[in-house]
């Protein structure tokens, strides 16, 4: 019973965080600027896998779709931050939380309707 | 005839894989919790420099070939080699080792287990790491004694590493065994690093403060089986400063300064490393 309320509480913690996650705003939203410098970081990065226009390519999905608008910044960010290994997505942990909201920003001004 | 074009199909097989950015760690001894991205390959080369007390000045080199082989998974090979003032210039063994990390998110802390085999003789002077009394009277003995000594050794370390505020701390322990029947000797390594501009500009610039990180690591060895200790043993404070200089490469150096009357009084580490993506289908296709 322990282990059970153990596991759940983790579970509570773990599943609050991720919603924390996904409402957090980007600081850099709307900002021109920080997605010119998100456009250099994701030539840099991204760009070998998901193309230099974000098209996609064999080894990596577009990043300009419709489940894109549907993402929430929030959600951008912790998913480049976490990465996600079953889909071959490599954790950019390594890059400084700023960057990684840079990237979002250009991700985001891509995504025109 | 074969032989003859290998280094061309390597080469062309590089030319043909994409440059990409790496994620690369500033330290020379420290292991971060960063694993290669999957599919890419990083060639490095590193250079350390010494003169130990009562001894020959010497040069070591290591060539590193580094392979994300899955996200979870990273596999390096090593050559070493040495040269010493007034004595030779030699090869000195071979390395292999495999880091592992358990939990792909990323957490407070973030472990890698790490395994190494090392074939090599007593003549290595790339100094890696510092375990047991690793000191420098080690680098005074004369090279062609130092060769006669067979290194075949295992080791193992736990690294530990987070990410905080743009900071990355680093913490390794590191166990490590001569196969030759020796007692297992221990140490440590730890460091701290950070970008000096955490934003990126917009425009593309090489010398930029986003470009460069800069740190601290801190290593030396903690004594053997039986006798865990820090008397006798060599520690070395060490600022590290990486510089990327375009799409991918990176140049580290680093001032190493010995803390403790067995360590070397000074080592200057040099490094540069090359990395490229999309490797691994051609990889995958030549195991085939």
């Amino acid at each position: 019973v322990r282990a059970a309320v153990a596991a759940l509480a983790i579970g509570v913690v773990a599943a609050g965080a991720a919603a924390s996650a996904r409402e957090r705003a980007n600081p850099y939203a709307g900002n021109i600027t920080a997605a010119a410098a998100g456009r250099k970081l994701f030539l840099r990065h991204c760009a070998s896998c998901h193309g230099e226009g974000a098209e996609g390519t064999r080894r990596a999905p577009a990043l300009v779709s419709a489940g894109m608008r549907r993402s929430r910044a929030g959600e951008l960010e912790r998913f480049l931050r976490n990465g996600g290994m079953s889909r071959g997505m490599p954790s950019w942990s390594a890059l400084p939380e700023q960057r990684r909201w840079q990237i979002v920003t250009y991700l985001e001004s891509l995504q025109v309707p | 005839m074969g032989r003859a074009i290998l280094p061309f199909v390597a080469l062309g097989a590089c030319l043909a894989w994409s440059a990409a950015r790496a994620q690369e760690r500033p330290y020379f001894v420290t292991y971060d919790q960063h694993m290669e991205e999957p599919g890419s390959v990083e060639l490095a080369l590193n250079h350390v420099a010494g003169h130990p007390d009562g001894g020959n000045a010497f040069a070591a080199a290591s060539f590193e070939v580094e392979y994300g082989t899955a996200g979870w998974w990273t596999t390096e090979v090593y050559l070493t080699g040495q040269s010493t003032r007034h004595e030779s210039t030699t090869f000195t063994g071979w390395r292999v080792e495999n880091r592992f990390r358990p939990f792909l998110g990323d957490y407070p802390v973030n472990p890698v287990l790490y395994v190494e085999y090392e074939d090599g003789d007593g003549a290595n002077k790339t100094l890696q790491e510092i375990v047991g009394f690793d000191g420098q009277e080690d680098q005074t003995a004369p090279v062609d004694l130092a060769r006669e000594e067979s290194e075949r050794e295992v080791e193992l370390k736990l690294i530990l590493g987070s990410d905080v505020a743009g900071w990355n701390i680093s913490e390794n322990l590191i166990a490590a065994k001569n196969l030759g029947g020796e007692a297992w000797e221990f140490g440590y390594a730890v460091g701290a690093s950070r970008p000096l501009a955490l934003a990126a500009s917009p425009e593309a610039c090489r010398f930029c403060p986003e470009n460069f990180r800069v740190g601290a690591e801190l290593y030396g060895g903690l004594g053997e089986e039986g006798g865990l200790t820090t008397q006798r043993t060599s520690h070395y404070l060490a600022p590290v400063v990486s510089w990327e200089v375009g799409d991918a490469v990176t140049l580290r150096a680093s001032p190493a300064f010995g803390l403790t009357e067995a360590s070397h009084p000074f080592l200057l580490r040099l490094g540069i490393a090359y990395e490229f993506s999309g490797a691994g289908p051609w990889i995958k296709g030549r195991k085939r």
